[in-house]
């Protein structure tokens, strides 16, 4: 029991005394998180471009379309800037907006008399989504002129003669207040109701798409972590450590032990680390800490034993390092590292959960959303770990010998 | 002490050893001595408990290796061929972890440590990552990592291979000195120097079988004090066993087209006669007179030199 210790000591001293490895290490999920934020944003990122204007109206018509764009949620994603036709032009050819709306002279003067006006839209052919919204806006603004125009024509074509007594805007009031009440029956209660289901574990996760990333990529990273101490066993086996442990009354199992335990401190370590740079770089929510940390590294554990047999199995150090590659890198695809299980099919999200690094991201993501600590999946792992331990033993004193 | 008994390793088809039988006094280095491939580190593979044997028995200081293992090995002290250390560790990490793996722990283990440092001349450069030392720095700490423990029984194969002659003088002297402190030496070489000045006694291992085994005064009298004549040239092998046929004291020890090895007693004062008779059957070009040693020793027995 005490050479466990030993054997602890020893490999940490080791894994310390190459610096480049322990910054590789810690670096691999640092960088996942910045090219992550870079690319997505940080927490809830959501697009965002230009709208200009070209307002050749100027007349209340005008201002409510403007207006539009500025309303709620869009206001966040779109932001109006009002130019000269010229300039927009040259602007949208440069690429310098999502859009160009070129409102043109008596569209308010259209609008209230229902006469026939034409609303100019140039889309940047750069940009998709937003552009989309914008044309998508403009429509549904459109629309509502037209219905506008159904429901209080004959007011609006008299405030566009220009009603200018008191009794005249009191009438006015009085006919618009009748036509909206007529509506009432058709909008009150209203004859088509949505209703709005929400799915369980489809709803938006805080943290943004970076923070959907995140806990697959850290996963990615505890595996090529994983790996790499694995192939350490290929180094004793080559300098004769091994066959020499094999002389010595200790044993393979506390000179595993000790690797083991040692490879669970520097996944504590990287786990810890991860998952705090996912927090602060990419605002990723994490609801339990240490047991998220503990999980990563207690998951990691099997992983890096499953590695370890890979590597035992093989006949040269070669053929080890391509049966890694050859495993490592598909499990990493199907197992939620490249593409998050939400986004994936869904005959192959089922596959990649069932994979061991896909069920523990799966788990992770559980506890991560604040879901109570999962007493059997922690038991399968302690079970895989055990048996990982017993069968790898076994596997390298049969290569060391 | 070590005691082996009818030892056989057998890989499918490929018999390493078959039938090695020897004992290994308390002080006492007994060599195995054969060139490379002779199963000398398959004998040390099999009474480490590395390998475990096909047939025989072997007992460590009275424990069977095989059904005792554990308590077997904590009397063994191990120094391979390969020097299994870690690179990036310094000497007195490695020698804290293999002490530990033989279980010494404590103050025991640090005492044992700072002596086995000194002994090996090591103890300056202890806290060094040993990937800066020399090759017989490494050679001496491989040895001290064997010796850490104080085992009772030393097991050194071909410790010396690779080492620069002075690292090799002081690593010989430490062997001598764990035998004087009561260990149990068993030292496989394919150097004769080294087994020659180094053992108390000796077997000559050749394709898995021990060929010759005693003390260096026992086999030297299995030469019964002839010098080993190596002639090359050109020969007529039966025309050469006809003429040397008539001279006393003569022995064919190997005979081909180019080269001919002969066993003779007082060799260089019967030169003349015997070039005399050789000419007649062949050409004489090369001649190689060899005072009676292990390796002509070896040469009578296998018919070929041990570095072959």
């Amino acid at each position: 029991m005490r050479f466990v210790l030993t054997s602890t000591v020893k490999d940490l001293r080791r894994i310390r005394r190459d610096p480049v490895t322990i910054l590789t290490w810690l670096g691999i999920p640092t960088f996942i998180a910045i090219i992550l934020v870079v690319i997505f944003g940080r927490g809830d990122a959501r697009p965002n471009g230009k709208l200009l204007i070209v307002d050749e109206d100027q007349g209340i018509g005008a201002t409510l379309l403007s207006g539009a764009f500025s309303q709620g949620a869009l206001s966040n994603m779109i932001s109006i800037e009002k130019v000269e036709r010229e300039e927009g032009r040259h602007r949208i050819n440069q690429g310098d907006a999502s859009a160009l709306l070129i409102i043109p002279k008596d569209f308010t003067i259209a609008l209230l008399e229902g006469k026939a006006a034409q609303l100019q839209l140039l889309r940047n052919p750069a940009q998709r989504i937003l552009p989309d919204i914008i044309e998508q806006v403009l429509s549904t603004l459109t629309d509502a002129a037209f219905y506008l125009q159904i429901v209080a024509g004959p007011q609006l074509r008299e405030a566009a003669r220009g009603a200018t007594s008191d009794s005249g805007i009191a009438q006015l009031s009085v006919e618009f207040n009748h036509a909206v009440a007529n509506s009432r029956k058709y909008l009150v209660p209203p004859m088509i109701q949505l209703e709005t289901q929400v799915i369980e574990g489809k709803t938006d996760k805080p943290g943004g798409f970076a923070a959907l990333m995140l806990p697959g990529m850290l996963y990615m990273a505890v595996f090529f972590i994983a790996g790499g101490l694995a192939t350490d066993v290929w180094r004793e086996r080559t300098f004769g450590a091994l066959r020499r442990m094999a002389t010595t009354p200790a044993g393979f199992g506390a000179f595993l032990a000790g690797k083991l335990i040692a490879t669970f401190l520097v996944l504590l370590l990287v786990g810890a680390f991860g998952l705090a740079v996912a927090h602060f770089l990419a605002d990723l929510r994490i609801a339990n800490f240490p047991l998220a940390v503990l999980w990563i590294a207690v998951s990691g554990c099997g992983l890096y034993l499953f590695m370890m047999l890979l590597q035992s199995l093989a006949s040269t150090e070669r053929v080890a390092n391509m049966l890694s590659n050859f495993v490592l890198l598909p499990l990493t695809m199907l197992g939620g590292s490249f593409f998050p299980f939400d986004l994936m099919p869904k005959g192959f999200a089922q596959i990649g959960r069932l994979t061991p690094n896909g069920w523990s991201v799966t788990e992770l993501q559980k506890i991560l959303d604040g879901a109570a600590v999962t007493p059997a999946a922690f038991a399968a792992v302690i079970l895989f770990v055990v048996a990982g331990w017993l069968v790898v033993g076994w596997q390298v004193r049969r290569t060391a010998c | 002490m070590i005691e082996v008994a009818q030892l056989r390793k057998q890989y499918g088809d490929v018999v390493a050893v078959k039938d090695v039988t020897f004992t290994a006094q308390p002080g006492e280095i007994f060599g195995l001595l054969g060139p490379n491939g002779a199963g000398k580190t398959t004998t040390i593979g099999c009474i480490s408990s590395l390998l475990t044997p096909t047939a025989g028995h072997i007992r460590v200081m009275g424990h069977d290796v095989v059904r005792d293992g554990v308590a077997a090995r904590r009397s063994i002290g191990v120094v391979p061929q390969e020097i299994a250390l870690y690179d990036d560790l310094s000497a007195r990490e490695n020698l804290s972890y293999w002490g530990g793996a033989q279980g010494l722990r404590g103050a025991l283990l640090r005492d044992r440590i700072t002596e086995v440092l000194e002994l090996t001349g090591l103890l300056d450069r202890a806290k060094e990552p040993i990937k800066r030392f020399s090759g017989g720095m490494k050679r001496r700490l491989n040895f001290a990592c064997g010796i850490v423990h104080q085992p009772r029984v030393l097991l050194l194969d071909e410790p010396t291979v690779g080492v620069d002659p002075q690292s090799r003088v002081r690593l010989l002297e430490l062997v001598r000195d764990q035998a004087k402190g009561g260990a149990s030496v068993l030292y496989t070489t394919h150097y004769m120097e080294e087994a020659q000045s180094l053992c108390d006694r000796l077997a000559i291992i050749d394709h898995g079988n021990i060929i010759a085994q005693g003390t260096l005064a026992e086999l030297r009298a299995l030469l019964a004090e002839r010098d080993l004549l190596r002639l090359t040239g050109v020969f007529r092998p039966d025309a050469i066993r006809e003429a040397l046929a008539r001279l006393e004291g003569v022995e064919i020890i190997q005979s081909d087209e180019s080269q001919l090895s002969l066993s003779v007693s007082d060799a260089s004062h019967r030169l003349p006669s015997l070039f005399a008779a050789i000419n007649t059957a062949g050409e004489v070009r090369g001649t190689t007179l060899t005072q009676p040693s292990l390796e002509s020793l070896f040469i009578k027995l296998t018919g070929k030199e041990l570095r072959e």
